[in-house]
């Protein structure tokens, strides 16, 4: 069975009294241990699917099915925990914590988590190691390069040790050789870890050298849907 | 999210911003400071009067009259009930119904009320004063069991008289050296002759007492002094001898008129002095006092726990009774106003500052929405994120209420020190005007945590409810 099914998929914004569509019908699977991309041009709906997929936003319509819960079901509590153990998120823009140093944005996902005080310095410190930032521990955001960023942001993902990671365009502001290092550990992550992953990115030609299954999308909706032999 | 992680998150977060949060503070380090010294004021003045009817003994203490009066209709200005009070007939207060209260278990000791004025004369200096006769008996009691100087009369009979120490201070002219403590001579106590003398060396010192009396045999020749405009007063000077047995230590500026008299004297040596026929207060109401009867009666209790049955026994004598105790609650509920009154006034000045802690938190939402965001995303629930805010309000209110009741005891301090030296007369003992019950320090703190929670509850509710896509979005 799937771990991730989506079926009839919506999303609509509201505007005033006008309805504005994000998602129109979208419908796929994913299973577990793959690299899956959904890649598209900007506003073409691929972000605001990974929203719905990670529980920071929910559907209009359809069923998003997440490891056999129905995730518009689920209370609002009940997304938090979602997003705190079953999913983790890494962003363009890396969304860390710009007041606090490494550690401290990586022990911010182990707080939430429930992890005990005299554990969570050991583990985050391992983390920031296995993303090779076992010397940069203590450093600010501003203190680091994109990359550097994007590592920390990998290591809080991976915090609470999540079944998904969904990357919502990881290398957008990247230059192109720490694009292909993150891109490394994503794979690297997949593949050694059998960590799903669901990249979004507007790459279509990274996206079919790493991904196993890929969805274009335009104006809300899948367009096209390739799987690894077709992407081969 | 553990509590402890909670606050350590509250503490840094406060931290970031340092200027914001030490300026919100101190609003309410100033609301709770106000609100504790005002509510102290009004502790203090409690403080002061139920403890100098305690050191007084006045819980266990009864006045007995010879009629029915109701003191509290008559003190609401219910002239009426007074007038009645006045004509009707009481039962008389004979030395039988002095022995009978004698009897009535729980008293330990039944007196008359006797006081008379007379002006007397020691070391060069006279003074009119109030004279109060007690037996010798009451120097168990309190005030009378620990004395400045010497020792209470034992005897009824004596010559012996005991002065309180701030009746030589304000009507003789004499100021005590006292032990451990700094009397000097101010310019103008020179220029008026106040005398600086030891305790003990006025005891044994004879006091003159003068009194007067009715010579009926001089009314006529005073009535014929009228007409002639040339009046003669119908009165006998009685110069009596006294010699001082002790000082009566201060009783405070709360704990004076807990009865009356400068002066006290064994009741039979007092009985025995001619003098006005008006012995005590208590005659005013009772015109109609029969010869040989008593105006009122004292009595002291044993203790405090005997006074309804005590009491329930003089009723059944159909005797006026009239006791301190009764008016507590009534004294109770007038500073409970004060105090609800001060409280309030303070309480303005908290809220002002639980309104500046709406304005900080409201701020710090605003800078912090993406990292509101941040924290959504990676499993912060509604509740968790809204907990962050009411600890970092909660911090606020907590470390406000420790320093504003810090500042609070500074400036009472302040006030009694100045009230102490520049209003108090010299020679009086230093005033506590202020009282920090543990009550009052334990409600400070509660209210500013109530006044900062409540002050961060619509912060709190809209941080919990912001979109994290959009706040992920936002700059």
């Amino acid at each position: 069975m799937a771990l991730i099914q989506t079926i009839g998929l919506a999303k609509t914004y509201k505007k005033g009294k006008v309805d504005i569509p994000a998602l129109h019908d979208v419908t796929f699977e994913i299973n577990e241990g793959e690299f899956f991309s959904i890649v598209g041009k900007s506003g073409s709906g691929k972000s605001t699917l990974l929203n719905l997929i990670g529980g920071l936003d929910t559907a209009s319509a359809g069923t998003i099915i997440f490891d056999s819960k129905d995730l518009r079901k689920m209370s609002r509590s009940e997304l938090a925990n979602h997003r705190r153990f079953s999913v983790g998120m890494i962003f363009q823009s890396f969304n860390l914590v710009k007041s606090r140093n490494a550690l401290e944005n990586v022990e911010l996902a182990l707080i939430f988590g429930g992890v005990p005080r005299n554990i969570r310095r050991k583990k985050a410190t391992d983390l920031l190691t296995q993303v090779g930032l076992g010397s940069r521990l203590t450093h600010t955001p501003d203190e680091l390069s994109g990359g550097e960023n994007q590592r920390v942001a990998i290591a809080r993902a991976l915090a609470n040790n999540p079944k998904v990671l969904l990357a919502d365009e990881p290398t957008g502001n990247l230059d192109s050789e720490t694009s292909g290092e993150i891109i490394q550990i994503l794979r690297d992550l997949n593949k050694n870890h059998h960590l799903t992953v669901i990249m979004v990115t507007h790459d279509l030609e990274t996206a079919e050298i790493v991904s196993d299954q890929i969805i274009k999308m335009k104006d809300g909706k899948i367009v096209d849907q390739l799987t690894k032999t077709e992407v081969l | 999210m553990n509590f402890t992680d909670m606050i350590i998150l509250a503490f840094s977060n406060l931290w970031r911003t340092k200027l914001r949060t030490l300026l919100t503070t101190l609003g309410v380090v100033i609301g709770i400071g106000a609100l504790t010294s005002m509510v102290s004021f009004g502790t203090g003045m409690q403080k002061n009067v139920t403890d100098a009817f305690k050191n007084n003994d006045l819980f266990t203490s009864i006045t007995v009259t010879s009629k029915k009066v109701n003191l509290d209709e008559i003190a609401t200005g219910n002239v009426g009930q007074m007038a009645e009070a006045l004509k009707s007939e009481g039962k008389p207060l004979t030395d039988s119904v002095l022995e009978a209260i004698r009897a009535i278990p729980g008293v330990e000791l039944a007196y008359p009320n006797l006081e008379f004025a007379a002006r007397i004369k020691l070391l060069g200096d006279s003074a009119s004063l109030n004279v109060a006769a007690m037996p010798g008996a009451i120097r168990q009691y309190k005030p009378f069991n620990d004395l400045l100087a010497g020792a209470f009369f034992t005897s009824d009979t004596s010559r012996s008289v005991v002065i309180r120490e701030e009746t030589l201070s304000s009507r003789l002219k004499i100021k005590l050296l006292k032990k451990g403590g700094e009397v000097t001579l101010t310019h103008s106590d020179s220029v008026t002759g106040v005398k600086l003398m030891h305790p003990d060396s006025l005891i044994g010192k004879t006091i003159s007492l003068v009194t007067m009396s009715v010579n009926k045999s001089k009314i006529p020749m005073a009535l014929l002094g009228m007409m002639r405009k040339n009046p003669e007063m119908p009165f006998d000077e009685t110069i009596t001898e006294v010699k001082i047995c002790g000082i009566l230590k201060r009783q405070g500026e709360f704990g004076r008129g807990v009865f009356n008299g400068n002066l006290i004297i064994p009741l039979k040596t007092a009985e025995a002095i001619p003098k006005l026929g008006f012995s005590s207060v208590w005659d005013l109401l009772d015109q109609k006092k029969k010869e040989g009867a008593y105006g009122s009666i004292h009595v002291r209790l044993s203790d405090m726990k005997r006074m309804n049955e005590v009491k329930k026994a003089l009723e059944e004598m159909e005797v006026g009774v009239f006791t301190i105790s009764d008016q507590l609650a009534e004294i109770k509920r007038a500073f409970l106003i004060l105090d609800s009154l001060l409280g309030a006034i303070g309480a303005i000045a908290l809220i002002v500052a639980g309104l500046g802690i709406i304005n900080t938190m409201v701020m710090s939402i605003l800078e912090r929405t993406r990292e509101i965001g941040i924290m959504k995303a990676i499993g912060g629930s509604e509740n968790e994120i809204k907990m962050i805010f009411f600890v970092e309000a909660a911090v606020i209110g907590f470390i406000g209420a420790i320093f504003g009741l810090v500042l609070g005891w500074i400036v009472t301090k302040i006030a009694t020190f100045v009230m102490n030296t520049q209003f108090l007369p010299s020679g009086e003992d230093p005033i506590n005007l202020f009282y920090f019950p543990v009550w009052l320090i334990l409600g400070a703190i509660a209210f500013s945590l109530l006044i900062s929670l409540a002050a961060a509850l619509y912060p709190a509710t809209r941080a919990a409810r912001i979109d994290p896509v959009k706040a992920l979005r936002h700059d």
